[in-house]
Order: structure tokens, then sequence, then C-alpha cells
């Protein structure tokens, strides 16, 4: 089936103003109501999630994710709630984002390697990892994946996303950048990445919410929204990042600023390659803890 | 390639010094186009976009101030080094090299088949002071000038914003500047070379894109392409009034396909895309 292509002239009938691509998108591509019910996606979010330095408390950050994978799953306790993911016999790939301005913190890898401990898997059998995944023996032989990486405003793909977290798991990150890493959904059904994936953890502690020009990384685009999304569902995950990354833009710059380049691939993981819902009548967003500035 | 044109990172490196003030620089890091990602990421493909040869990174260093970071590419073509300078042109003119941006503790600038980011990861006084340094030392060390891309000459003069022109091969980056559509209705393939010029008008801002293909025949298929896709429903050939009650107008000479878009009259569109084709046709008797 031949695709329908958008230009700018498709904007222009919707609104006779910039922006275009990057906040019209969502509504366009990503909005239509699908037939099996919502997608569960948990924001939780503390005031103590890092201090005035960035730095996240283990202890708050572990409350934290206990409380969205339970809201997630509807469990009242976490163990028993990752273990509703996580079966013993597992091996668990932890996949991170070192990323050195924004990498995935520790405090997180830790609070997801404790619980998938507690569910029952040896140290052994777990491994948390990034650039190196496809040379990792645990990678290689992973029965399942957790894949968890902090949300930026990304120069190429429009935002760094949980999606995009798994183009290490390509021999040649390159080959998926076309038209702005349109078709990232992709790497999603490769055997050794498809169906394996039990949770996605978009970090939202210390968000980059614009990157302006060839500058990947600006402190004063960075601000401490002191939350976790988290969600089976990689493509309701990123579609409700971007929405508050979208409204920080908005509320930092009193009008419109989306990223330069398109997120289209949050929306194309959902339209052209049914990998998960993206538009927001499609999620049932749950909202835990901390609300002052929540945006969304 | 002749020896002068090889990419060759101790020349390079030969061009930044190795301190600044109490900074003092670290190990040298060069990366090609193929490996580029293992130091900037998905952004790598900006500069893969100008057909980037090579980067050398060299980070300084003292405690108690903040790392400054320059990142010198070897675009392999002057006119390639202009346009990763156009990627962004937000700042303040800092007067190094041919061309030369600052903003908050960045500075850019190129000069020959160079482009250069030169990164203070806090902004001070000191620390700015050094990175204008730093960008004037390296700029001064590049031993000459060169050619700005060719097109800029077919600009009309009236009305530009001669600060704002952004050069590029690919439609991700048309995009990233100005969003056309969400495939390469303009069959850019990387393998074209573009402009995307804005004007002030009396009704507001225009925009003009130029875009010369490797040949007149490809030219034809993208003049063709672009008109089938944008404009289907134009009742005159080559222009139509958009959703916004602007026009957009579009015409081909030779291997230029040239499109005026969001004027404010149907005669400012035209009278446009005429003096655009005067410039070609003159420079073409040169």
């Amino acid at each position: 089936m031949r695709r329908k292509m958008l230009t700018r002239r498709d904007f222009l009938k919707v609104a006779s103003v910039a922006p275009l691509a990057g906040a019209l998108l969502p509504a366009l591509k990503g909005a239509a109501a699908g037939p099996e019910g919502k997608v569960r996606v948990v924001l939780v979010r503390d005031p103590n999630a890092v201090d005035a330095a960035g730095t996240p408390s283990a202890a708050v950050i572990q409350r934290m994710l206990d409380d969205a994978v339970m809201a997630l799953v509807g469990e009242k306790d976490p163990v028993k709630a990752w273990q509703t993911m996580i079966r013993p016999d597992d091996i668990v790939g932890i996949k991170t984002n070192g990323w050195g301005k924004l990498p995935t913190p520790t405090q997180v890898e830790q609070a997801i390697k404790r619980r998938v401990m507690d569910a029952g898997v040896a140290e052994g059998m777990l491994s948390i990892d990034d650039r190196g995944v496809l040379r990792n023996p645990i990678f290689q032989n992973a029965t399942a994946l957790i894949n968890a990486r902090p949300a930026r405003v990304h120069q190429w793909a429009g935002m760094g996303s949980c999606l995009k977290n798994y183009i290490q798991f390509v021999p040649r990150p390159s080959d998926y950048h076309g038209d702005s890493c349109a078709d990232l959904a992709t790497i999603w059904s490769l055997p050794h990445v498809k169906g394996k994936t039990r949770l996605n953890i978009l970090v939202m502690l210390t968000p980059l919410f614009y990157a302006p020009g060839t500058i990947q990384y600006d402190k004063q685009y960075v601000w401490s929204y002191k939350g976790l999304i988290v969600s089976r569902d990689p493509v309701a995950a990123d579609a409700t990042g971007l929405r508050v990354l979208l409204a920080k833009g908005r509320e930092h710059f009193g009008q419109e600023q989306p990223p330069r380049m398109s997120p289209h691939h949050i929306f194309l993981a959902d339209t052209r390659h049914h990998l998960g819902v993206s538009g927001e009548d499609r999620i049932e967003l749950i909202k835990l803890g901390w609300t002052e500035g929540i945006l969304i | 390639m002749s020896p002068q044109n090889r990419p060759a990172a101790p020349r390079m490196a030969a061009f930044i010094p190795k301190t600044v003030g109490p900074w003092l620089s670290e190990a040298d890091h060069v990366y090609d186009a193929e490996t580029i990602f293992q130091y900037i990421d998905g952004a790598g493909e900006v500069y893969r976009s100008y057909n980037m040869k090579l980067v050398v990174s060299r980070r300084f260093h003292k405690d108690g101030r903040p790392d400054i970071v320059v990142d010198l590419f070897d675009m392999g073509a002057s006119e390639d080094a202009f346009g990763a300078f156009t990627h962004d042109l937000d700042g303040e003119n800092a007067g190094i090299g041919q061309g030369s941006n600052y903003k908050a503790g960045l500075l850019s600038f190129w000069k020959d088949r160079y482009f250069g980011s030169v990164f203070a990861e806090e902004e001070t006084k000191d620390a700015k002071d050094a990175v204008l340094e730093l960008g004037s030392r390296i700029a001064a060390a590049i031993p000459k000038e060169g050619p700005k891309p060719k097109l800029l000459s077919y600009l009309p003069a009236e009305g530009l914003d001669a600060g704002r022109v952004a050069y590029f091969h690919n439609y991700t980056v048309l995009n990233y500047h100005f969003f056309v559509a969400d495939v390469d209705i303009l069959l850019l393939e990387q393998t074209a070379a573009a402009l995307l010029a804005p004007y002030a008008t009396a009704g507001g801002k225009s925009t003009l894109l130029l875009v010369r293909y490797p040949d007149a025949a490809k030219a034809g298929r993208a003049f063709e392409s672009f008109s089938k896709n944008y404009m289907p429903d134009s009742k005159r050939p080559g222009i139509v009034r958009t959703e916004d009650k602007r026009w957009t107008a579009s015409a081909k000479a030779g291997d230029i396909v040239i499109v005026v878009f969001n004027a404010d009259s149907d005669q400012f569109a035209m009278s446009q895309l005429a003096s655009v084709q005067e410039l070609i046709a003159a420079a073409d008797k040169k």
C-alpha cells in the first residue's frame, strides 16, 4: 500500500502558521482510535528525585520505579510486580544509554538490576550495556530486555527516545538514520530483539527540551522534571515523553517550539510499523506523585 | 586525490593551539565519517550530510574552570564547510575566519575546507575569551580561504537576509530549516546542492529555494516531481495559491530548479523567479 505523502500544504490546511511538522504530526498521524483498547503508561514524579545539582537519589528512584511498575501491572508488591514480567530463568539485558552529557543514571540502572534479581534472576544472568550489546554474551542470549534511557531532543531523530535506544542492536546504526530515523521501529522486529522487551523506562529526571543547531546539549535547556515514564509499549512511552518536552518548550519560549528535526519515528512506529500506539486518546496515562509543573 | 587535498589529521591538529591561557590540551581524538557516531551520536549525520572527511577533537582542561572542546572538521570542500556553518546561524558575528557565530559558550566558524566548533562547557568571562582566542588562532593557522557556493551569486539582493542563507544537500536538512514534505519530492538525494534564502517583503517573509542538480535532465525530473506533488491543483503552470492565501511558484533554468515559497502576491513570486533566471543567464554569459 502506498503511504500518503505529507507536504507543507497539508499542514497549512490545519494551521497557517509555523511550526509545522514536529507539532502537528502527532495530531495528523497518531490520533486514530484502535480496536484493542488503551495502552497503559505510568508517569511518576517525586520532588526529591534529584538534588539541586541534578544528582538522583537512589532511594527515591527505587521507590518511584517500584510505584510505577506496581501501577503498570496492577500489583501491590514491587517484587511480585516484577515477577509478572521477569522469570527466574530469564537472561536479562538492561539496555541503558551511555551518552556522556545525559546518560541513564546509575541509580536507575541499579534500581532495575535490584528488582530483576529480586524476581529471581542470578546476577551472572543479567547485564547492563549500551554500545556493547552486540558483543555482550548476555545480550546475545537474552530472553528478556529492559529498556531505560533519558529523554532528550535529538539533533537527527527529533527525540532521543526508547525506540531510538535500540539502535545499538544493529551493526551499522547509520543504516537507520534515513529520513530522521523514520523507521527505527523496524529494529524491534529483528530476531535478537523481537518480543523480548518487558519494560520501557523513559527517564525524565533532567530532560533536554531544546537543542538548536549542532549543539547537542546545553544546560540552559535542561530542567529538573524529576519523573520517570514507564510502559510496556515503547511508542506510548515516547509519545508521552514527547508531549512533556513539547509542553516545556512551549512554556519556556512562550510559543510552540518543536524539535527542529521532526520526531516522526515515534508516530511512524505506530502508523507504519504497528509496534505500539502514539495517539493520546489510545493511552491510559496514570500519574503518580508530585504534580507541580507536570505539564501534561 | 592530491596530497594537498588528502584529509590529514596531523596537519589539522597543527592548526589547533596546544594551550590557551591557563588551559592545557589533552590527547586528540580523530573520527571519520564512519566513526563520527562514536563521538557525537546521531548528530553526526548533520556533518555527514555535508560530506565530512575527518574531525580532530581536542579538549582543554584547567582545574576549577570549565573544559573547552575544539572540534575541527575537514569537510573536503570549502562549499561544504560553509554549508556546515549555515546549519546553525544563531549568535553574534565573532569576526573569525570566513564566517563565524558566537552564542552561549559556543563559537562556530569556517575557513577554506574547515568548519570549526569551539565550545566551553560553561560560559564564563574567561572561558568566552579563551573560546574566541582559540577560534582566532585556528582560523589564522589555516593558510588560505576557499570559495563559497556559486549558487549564492544567483540570489537577488533586494530583501535578502544574507546572514540566514542555508546551504545543504538533502531533504532532511531542508526540512530542518523549512519543512517541504516528508519525502524527497525535490529529488535532492545528497547529489544536489541547494540554497534556502529568506527574504523580507512588503507583505511579510518569503523563502527562496535554489537547487542545482548534476545535470539538466535530473533537474527536469525534480521540477516535474515538485510540480506534481506540491502544486497538483495549480490553475496556472508553475504557480499556486496555497492554503494560507500566499503563493508558491517554481521554474527550471538548465540544471537548476527555483522555488519561491510564501510570496505575498503572485506578482512578487513571478518577479523573484525572473530575477533568479536573469542572474543565472548573466553568469552563464561570463
